[in-house]
């Protein structure tokens, strides 16, 4: 903008200087054509972004200083957690289960019993417990994300994998170290994408012979999803 | 009295009785052409009335400041299933794709999916962070990135749950519900290649991952050229490669700025991929050489499988197509012509072919796809079609340029079983009953 402003004056001023003219058509041209994106936005580091960047890796990386216990974890899990979840974790009015089936019977029979939500738990489905400690701070209290202190989410996250059966009572306290070491009992199971996993072709005659069968409508109210 | 007779008598009258006939023999012939069995309506005695609209003084420019559907069109809504969810807030509600033409989704019908609801971001305040593996970490208001070089493409937005509901049997008798988590807009905003290169994102990021500045701080890991797990498995070539060529980051939807619904100020847009990773609300994209493997990424969207294992990183909507027209929302009027009318998409890149068949997929026939056809986009198709009052199973195959070809519902179950949730991307059918009404139903041998 500035430079076409110049250049404009530049050509009336000289109007009859062809000079002065093909060298403001090459600035237009540079300004226009090659100008490189510069002078947008604004640099930040890392301190500048200290409340924001609070995202847990898989293997602990970002996992706060800090700690909680069972103890701790019972009575918040009380006051915050067990409207929704259960007391027991057993979820409530369709919320999720910290304990869901048990995970050799639910991975042996998911394709004819349900990967579905009244099965599906912390046990037999999560991979990694830092990224329940995640879950947690970032998004819980569900109806108060983000309230809860790092020691209060440890102490929370503890609680919850008691629950779900994964720690014992004995465990003393929940920490970084404790959630980078803990095995999850699903964690062997995953495996990455490999779609397509079905081959259909386009087959435009005679694509079957005899009867099909034909269901209409037959279920109500049955869902194997979750919120 | 027939049609011959009725003329004769007609061409003795006056100017206005000619006028008419015209009128009648003009409705009598599309009848004949397009409504069939329904010319008797042509015959009707009475003249048509004046319309009270010719009547009346109109409303004034500006009376609806943002203009909204007819009233009689107050019917066409997004609508959710209340048994669907504990909870409205995290929950999601259906794109009316019944009365839809063409392949844009108008804004307001666009589906919502939320994980913590919808919220309010004051777009003064907002900033767009992008940090992690690059040379300049940096924060972008909004007007930063409305100065960037633009990108505007149409994109469809398909939650990987669509037609979740119908793995176990035929549920929900109606295509907002069967296929309504998908929707299609304009989108503008910058392309993450261009932010990549301003950013100086070494070429030793393998990841990124994307932040939503709402309740759920919803997180999703997006793959970039050699991409692995975290067991060291390496994602497909496509995987890797292709999906991030065409992410943006979106501040206008169908020309203006993005709904509230749908991530208002900025959003991700990951064309092709499970619209969980395209994060509404956007504020921060790190640069990283792993996955996070968030909540969104184990407890959701993933799988098991038929043998005991947990699929994960299912990201791409494979080949999807319906009918929309006729649908279980729209039955039949009367024996003669109908266009068959569907929409088909592809996570994996643009649609080849879609081809339909009225017989249970004995035969097919390829459909007309309406142009334009675009990469990762609703694609319309349409076939015309006689009805003749007889019982039609319809259906719809799509295939796209990567050679795919939708399977059938039977194909995927034996793979996956019944209760897996997501990417149920299968043929849908629809059975046109001999009263005309059009019902949801599976074939479970073919």
């Amino acid at each position: 903008m500035f430079r076409s402003t110049m250049c404009k004056s530049a050509v009336i001023r000289s109007v009859f200087t062809r000079a002065a003219g093909a060298t403001c058509a090459l600035l237009l041209s540079s300004a226009l054509h090659a100008a490189s994106l510069s002078g947008i936005g604004q640099p930040i580091t890392d301190a500048e972004l200290v409340n924001w960047d609070i995202s847990v890796f898989y293997d602990g990386e970002g996992l706060p200083e800090g700690s909680g216990t069972l103890e701790q974890g019972e009575e918040i899990w009380a006051g915050k957690c067990a409207m929704c979840h259960g007391d027991f974790g057993e979820g409530v009015r369709g919320y999720p289960k910290m304990m869901g089936a048990d995970l050799e019977e639910f991975h042996e029979t998911a394709v004819d019993n349900g990967f579905n939500v009244e099965n599906r738990g912390i046990n037999n489905l999560w991979a990694h417990a830092p990224t329940l400690f995640d879950m947690i701070r970032r998004a819980m209290p569900y109806f108060l994300p983000q309230s809860m202190s790092d020691d209060e989410s440890y102490a929370v996250t503890g609680y919850a994998l008691y629950l779900a059966d994964i720690i014992d009572d004995e465990v003393e306290v929940i920490d970084a170290d404790f959630l980078r070491n803990l095995e999850m009992p699903a964690a062997h199971l995953y495996y990455t994408d490999t779609r397509p996993d079905v081959s259909n072709t386009r087959c435009m005659a005679d694509c079957f012979e005899g009867e099909l069968e034909v269901v209409g409508k037959r279920i109500e109210g049955d869902f194997s999803g979750s919120d | 009295m027939s049609e011959d007779k009725k003329d004769r008598i007609d061409n003795d009258q006056s100017d206005a009785m000619q006028r008419r006939r015209f009128l009648r023999q003009g409705a009598a012939a599309v009848g004949g052409v397009v409504a069939g069995a329904s010319s008797t309506s042509a015959l009707a005695a009475e003249p048509l009335a004046v319309p009270p609209t010719n009547k009346m003084m109109g409303r004034p420019v500006v009376a609806t400041p943002y203009g909204l559907p007819s009233k009689f069109e107050a019917n066409v809504l997004r609508r959710n299933v209340e048994w669907l969810t504990p909870d409205t807030t995290a929950s999601i509600s259906f794109t009316p794709l019944q009365d839809l033409h063409g392949i844009i989704t108008p804004a307001g019908l666009h589906f919502e999916r939320y994980h913590s609801g919808a919220v309010d971001v004051d777009p003064e305040a907002h900033r767009l962070v992008i940090h992690g593996m690059c040379e300049r970490p940096m924060q972008f208001t909004m007007e930063d990135l409305r100065r960037m070089p633009s990108h505007t493409a149409v994109h469809f937005l398909e939650c990987p749950a669509n037609g979740a509901m119908e793995w176990r049997g035929v549920q929900m008798d109606s295509v907002q519900f069967t296929h309504g988590m998908a929707s299609c807009s304009e989108f503008t905003g910058v392309k993450l290649t261009t932010l990549m290169e301003y950013c100086g994102v070494s070429p030793d990021s393998t990841w990124f991952y994307a932040e939503g500045a709402d309740g759920s701080g919803l997180q999703r890991s997006v793959p970039l050229p050699g991409a692995k797990d975290q067991n060291g498995q390496a994602l497909s070539e496509y995987d890797q490669n292709e999906i991030y060529k065409d992410v943006m980051v979106a501040y206008a939807m169908n020309g203006e700025a993005l709904r509230p619904e749908n991530g208002y100020p900025v959003r991700l847009v990951v064309p092709g991929c499970e619209a969980n990773m395209s994060i509404k609300y956007l504020r921060r994209l790190k640069f990283t050489n792993k996955p996070l493997v968030t909540y969104q990424e184990t407890r959701h969207y993933t799988e098991v499988t038929s043998d005991g294992r947990i699929r994960q990183y299912t990201l791409v909507n494979e080949a999807n197509s319906v009918i929309t027209y006729p649908c279980p929302d729209k039955h039949m009027g009367g024996k003669g012509f109908y266009e068959i009318r569907g929409l088909a998409w592809s996570g994996r890149g643009f649609i080849k072919g879609v081809d339909v068949s009225t017989d249970g997929g004995k035969t097919w026939r390829e459909a007309e796809l309406v142009q334009p056809v675009m990469n990762k986009c609703f694609t319309r198709f349409k076939i015309p079609f006689d009805w003749q009052g007889e019982e039609h199973l319809i259906m719809s195959r799509a295939h796209d340029d990567s050679g795919y070809v939708q399977p059938t519902l039977k194909q995927l179950r034996d793979e996956r079983g019944t209760n897996t949730i997501y990417h149920k991307n299968s043929i849908q059918t629809w059975r046109i009953e001999k009263s005309g009404e059009v019902n949801n139903v599976q074939i479970n041998n073919v």
